[in-house]
């Protein structure tokens, strides 16, 4: 698959290959996704479109290592996740991998520095607090930095929740819905944070979206209908 | 990333969130009431074991047919008497008494009361006369018709009365049939002469100090004593206090334990609270690369801080309150015991750390199986922790716990059985009341219908709750029981006539005399027994000694000579609990004596006698093994037929050995009663003295004074450890609703927003929580006659018995105390306007 002269070509950073999760249900097994293959380039912008229901956060959580695939394979930085037990996943995402979630999962009792600060000290970064404020400056926030979630709006919330998952500089950032919460204008604006963040900082960016503006602005994006990859459409 | 600074870091963040204060209050209050009740339960034991150390006079008395030359290395304070028995004579009257030459140390515990006259209150101090004068029992003064003041001889040497004895440590406890008491100085001993060689003479030695210098010289000191030897210890000082000191030790237990387990049940709530609250956390945490052992250490270090903290509080809270508690229960003695040690705090900190991981560590354990999927998936809940893994770990602190409190393994047994009983009983009445909630709902209107429909809704939290409430509730109800039957039965063991006087050395020709005089000023009195003494040498033809494991034959009742009696009733405070009363069964009493003057042995396979359950227990005797005594120079054999349970505390003359009669007639016997004489002044006694002048009176009020007053500080100590309790079911009950807060708030606001009024919404949640109050009452009054059936049985011998109040009380006292704190707890959820409701959702 990789090209043997692979430095000529950007490094796969996700792959995925003949993808299926099928969970049981009272009514007997149900396929949520069905033979997905994917590989996402270092550097690449991917979104994931797709109704709801049709299985794009699930195809996130096996992409990040959250969870296991019932078959087929997923590659993350190069390792094969199914052979790593749920620990080895946590410690290959520790500091590589960032999160933009629908709901911003901001922790309540953190002010929104401290929230930023929480994945550099769980990786162990020294310089935590200085890069902390610093992301904190890059999102516009400086000003908000000893407010709590419940003291922040909503579009607030989720530029802190962006700056956590730049903070680490992360080669790879998952992004599930990052504007579902959020109006037309608020969301605009946080998906302009989002781009202009990743391009300045070369991460490569997974991003789940029913929004076709949204996807329209990633290098490219994966339909998925039912669990199927219906078409892949490159920019 | 160091994580126990992380956890640190994060605990600190979440200080003022309230989530943890929940937990720490709970674990502050249980440790607090644990540690009250541990640190005042072991400052009453000691300030018990002080009033029987006041009894005997000293923490231990050793007494020795000869001088004792050396002693085990000790730190204790010494007292020493020499006792004899010596003729006392005052011109033509002789008297025999029992001198007690003393040094002026005499007693080390307690005081002796001197009197100027017989029957006056006297002033406390010591034993010692000044120089040339002896103190006198009040009895000697009639009979050698003496006043105080006057001179006396004792062999070669006159001394002057200076006053009488009123009241002296160590009356009760066998000195029945001694002749009446004179304390003289030991340093004048040696002027009376009456010291022969031969003379019968014993020792005594008293000693007094600190508990553990006192049983590591009682230790030192078993190996030394010979047969002739005995020691008596302070707890033996009184059998009148034996009983008192049994059922305070198992009910301080059981109260300890009560106010435990409220406070682990608070703390398991609110730990699953903390727990449901942090599955965001821990997921969130885990995507972001933490492992399983590393949340493991964020969490735990967490949970010791916590339980560090609030067990410190907690025994910081209890040495406060004790110490106020003490101040006002034992003023006297709280002054003369030592300060609180490290060790009780360390023993709370360490049961506040062992109850915490018990009660939390199975939900913080579920909180590390978050699987990180979660952050996406919001409803997903963690792995479950096998079940039994979490009951195993709950079970074995606990248990270590209970066994660690209760120590007395009965106790514990009853109460573990009780407990795993009561789980399923609450089970499944909780199902059953919610299944009749039901049915009433369909009759009910309005808030009340919202409200029952809330908790039938939340089916699993209701029977929680219900389980959790009933739980408080059957605790204070059987505490409030336990107590009422504990002062029931005291009152009724000393009831308000009991007998406060012994009349000791009735000859048989006086006993007619004697019941005509008391008549006479309408004294009651009891049946009058008539009295030998003599040893238990043998069972079933052996020496006893040889029938008895090594380590039992150290037993007082085999180095002294015991009170014999023999009676066809059985007498009151006694109870047959094997064998049949002999009743009057008796056999022909055998000729006197025999023409050879050789010992004669009274033996008749007929013969019958009872014996004293403890005794025949210490002694491992039992029905059909045949007795023999040695009386004087006889000995005399009888079967037993019956064992006994005796209330020493009944202050009737009671026995060890009753023997059907017939068997010891024609014995010299002296006669015993005992006889209930008025207090208050001028005491019809001195006219008894003066008419029996050969009758010993021995005046018990001040004694039977002190036990009442023992017995008021207990149940004193007992209603302020109730208060306790009061706060830590208190406690489970606030932890149980912020339990279901959360998912209360959300409802509320969808309530509100959906347009129902403050008022009707305050009326459902008022509804709910009277109704779950009440609910909880009635199974609570249940489950509390069922447990105090069993305890009234098994610990106390009392028999069981319904009790009416339980169940006016405890149902009302559920709906206030459920609806109140209900109330104050949920109250803001009410008021919030929707919109700011559903930020704070967010
Ligand atoms: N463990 C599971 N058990 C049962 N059903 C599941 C499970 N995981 C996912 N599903 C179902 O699979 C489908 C796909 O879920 P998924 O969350 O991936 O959809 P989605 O595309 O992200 O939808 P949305 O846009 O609403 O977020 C849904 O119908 C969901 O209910
Ligand atoms: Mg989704």
């Amino acid at each position: 698959m990789t090209p043997p002269d692979s430095a000529r070509f950007p490094a796969s950073i996700v792959q995925a290959r003949a993808l299926s999760q099928r969970v049981p249900t009272a009514d007997g097994l149900l396929a949520i996704l069905s033979d997905v293959a994917l590989d996402v380039k270092a550097g690449e912008t991917l979104a994931i479109t797709g109704a709801s229901g049709s299985g794009k956060s699930t195809l996130l959580g096996l992409l990040a290592g959250l969870d296991i695939a019932s078959a087929g394979e997923v590659h993350l930085f190069g390792e094969r996740l199914d052979t790593l037990d749920e620990d080895a996943r946590a410690r290959l995402r520790a500091g590589r991998v960032g999160f933009v979630f629908q709901s911003f999962q901001l922790l309540p009792a953190l002010t929104a520095l401290e929230n930023v600060l929480m994945p550099l000290e769980l990786a162990g970064r020294d310089d935590a607090r200085a890069r902390a404020a610093h992301w904190l400056e890059r999102v516009g926030l400086a000003a908000r930095a000893r407010h709590t979630p419940r003291q922040l709006s909503g579009g607030e919330q989720q530029r802190v929740a962006i700056a956590r998952a730049f903070a680490t500089d992360p080669e790879i950032v998952f992004a599930d819905e990052p504007t579902g919460n959020l109006d037309a204008d608020t969301g605009a604006r946080i998906v302009d944070l989002l781009f202009e963040l990743n391009a300045s900082a070369h991460t490569t960016l997974v991003l789940v979206t029913h929004d076709a503006t949204l996807a329209a602005r990633c290098q490219r994006r994966l339909h998925l209908v039912a669990g199927r990859v219906q078409d892949t459409v490159s920019a | 990333m160091n994580f126990l600074r992380l956890g640190l870091w994060l605990l600190g963040r979440e200080r003022a969130s309230g989530e943890w204060r929940v937990l720490l209050l709970a674990l502050v209050i249980g440790v607090g009431s644990v540690a009250t009740t541990g640190f005042l339960g072991d400052r009453l034991q000691r300030a018990m074991r002080d009033e029987g150390a006041r009894f005997l006079g000293a923490d231990l008395l050793v007494t020795s047919p000869r001088p004792v030359e050396s002693w085990p290395d000790n730190p204790l304070a010494t007292a020493h008497a020499v006792e004899f028995a010596s003729m006392i004579s005052r011109g033509d009257a002789f008297q025999l008494a029992t001198l007690r030459a003393v040094d002026d140390a005499w007693p080390l515990r307690g005081t002796v009361r001197i009197a100027p006259r017989a029957f006056a209150p006297g002033t406390p101090g010591r034993a010692l006369p000044p120089p040339g004068s002896v103190y006198v029992d009040p009895q000697l003064l009639p009979l050698l018709d003496a006043q105080v003041g006057d001179t006396v001889r004792i062999g070669e040497a006159a001394f002057r009365i200076a006053g009488v004895v009123v009241e002296e440590p160590g009356q009760l406890g066998g000195v029945f049939g001694l002749a009446p008491r004179v304390f003289l100085r030991g340093d004048e001993l040696d002027r009376t002469q009456v010291l022969l060689p031969g003379s019968r003479i014993t020792y005594l030695y008293q000693f007094a100090g600190a508990p553990p210098a006192l049983d590591a010289f009682t230790r030192a000191l078993k190996t030394r004593l010979d047969d002739t030897q005995r020691t008596i210890g302070s707890r033996e000082g009184v059998e009148t206090l034996r009983g008192a000191f049994r059922n305070m030790d198992a009910y301080l237990q059981l109260t300890a334990l009560i106010s435990l387990l409220l406070s682990v049940a608070a703390i398991a709530i609110a730990a699953r609270r903390h727990a449901l609250r942090h599955y965001d956390q821990a997921a969130l945490l885990r995507c972001f690369g933490a492992t399983t052992a590393q949340l493991r250490v964020l969490y735990a270090v967490q949970l010791f801080t916590l339980g560090l903290l609030g067990s410190l509080g907690g025994a910081a809270l209890g040495a406060l309150v004790q110490q106020a508690l003490g101040g006002l229960i034992l003023p006297d003695t709280l002054a003369r015991l030592p300060a609180l040690g490290w060790k009780p705090v360390a023993v709370a900190v360490a049961s506040g750390l062992l109850a915490l991981a018990g009660a939390a560590l199975p939900a913080l354990m579920r909180l590390i199986r978050v699987p990180p999927l979660r952050v996406l998936r919001r409803d997903l809940p963690p792995l479950p922790l096998s079940a039994w893994l979490g009951a195993a770990i709950s079970g074995a602190a606990l248990l270590i716990l209970v066994v660690a409190y209760a120590r007395d393994l009965k106790l514990v047994s009853v109460f573990v059985g009780a407990l795993a009983a009561l789980a399923l009983v609450l089970a499944l009445l909780a199902r059953l009341a919610l299944v009749a909630g039901r049915g009433m709902r369909t009759v009910s209107r309005g808030p009340l219908r919202f409200g029952l429909a809330q908790l039938l809704r939340h089916r699993f939290d209701s029977t929680l709750q219900l389980g959790a409430f009933t739980l408080a509730l059957f605790l204070l109800g059987l505490l409030a029981l336990v107590r009422t039957d504990l002062i029931e039965s005291w009152r009724t063991q000393l009831p308000p006539d009991a007998p406060n006087h012994f009349l000791v050395n009735i000859a048989p020709h006086q006993q007619d005399a004697v019941a005509a005089w008391l008549a006479d000023h309408h004294l009651q009195a009891s049946a009058l027994y008539p009295m030998v003494r003599g040893r238990l040498i043998e069972k079933n033809g052996q020496p006893i000694a040889d029938t008895l494991p090594p380590e039992d034959r150290g037993d007082n009742s085999l180095r002294r000579e015991l009170n014999l009696t023999w009676t066809a009733s059985l007498p009151a405070n006694n109870a047959v609990t094997a064998g049949r009363w002999h009743g009057d069964r008796r056999v022909a009493a055998p000729a006197r004596g025999t023409p050879s003057g050789a010992p004669l042995l009274r033996s008749d396979p007929s013969a019958e006698l009872s014996v004293e359950s403890g005794m025949a227990e210490r002694l491992h005797l039992a029905l059909g093994d045949t007795l023999g005594f040695r009386i004087g120079d006889q000995t005399v054999a009888a079967r037993i037929t019956s064992i006994r349970n005796v209330k020493w505390d009944s202050m009737q003359p009671n026995f060890f050995v009753i023997f059907a009669p017939g068997m010891l007639d024609g014995l010299p016997a002296s006669g015993i009663a005992s006889v209930r004489v008025p207090s208050g002044p001028g005491s019809p006694m001195s006219g008894f003295v003066k008419a029996f002048p050969g009758i010993t009176v021995l005046a018990l009020d001040k004694l039977i004074a002190d036990i009442e007053a023992v017995f008021a500080r207990i149940l004193a100590a007992i209603q302020l450890l109730l208060g306790f309790l009061l706060a830590a079911g208190l406690a489970v009950v606030v932890a149980t609703l912020l339990a279901s807060l959360d998912a209360r708030r959300q409802e509320a606001v969808l309530l509100r927003t959906l347009g129902a009024r403050r008022a009707w919404l305050a009326q459902g949640l008022m509804s709910e929580f009277v109704v779950l109050g009440l609910l909880s009452g009635v199974l609570a009054s249940v489950c509390a006659e069922i447990a105090m059936a069993l305890i009234a049985h098994r610990l106390f011998d009392l028999s069981p018995q319904l009790h009416p109040w339980l169940w006016l009380v405890l149902p009302p006292l559920g709906a206030l105390l459920v609806g109140a704190s209900g109330w104050l707890t949920t109250r803001h959820i009410v008021r919030v306007p929707p919109m700011q409701s559903l930020r704070a959702l967010g």
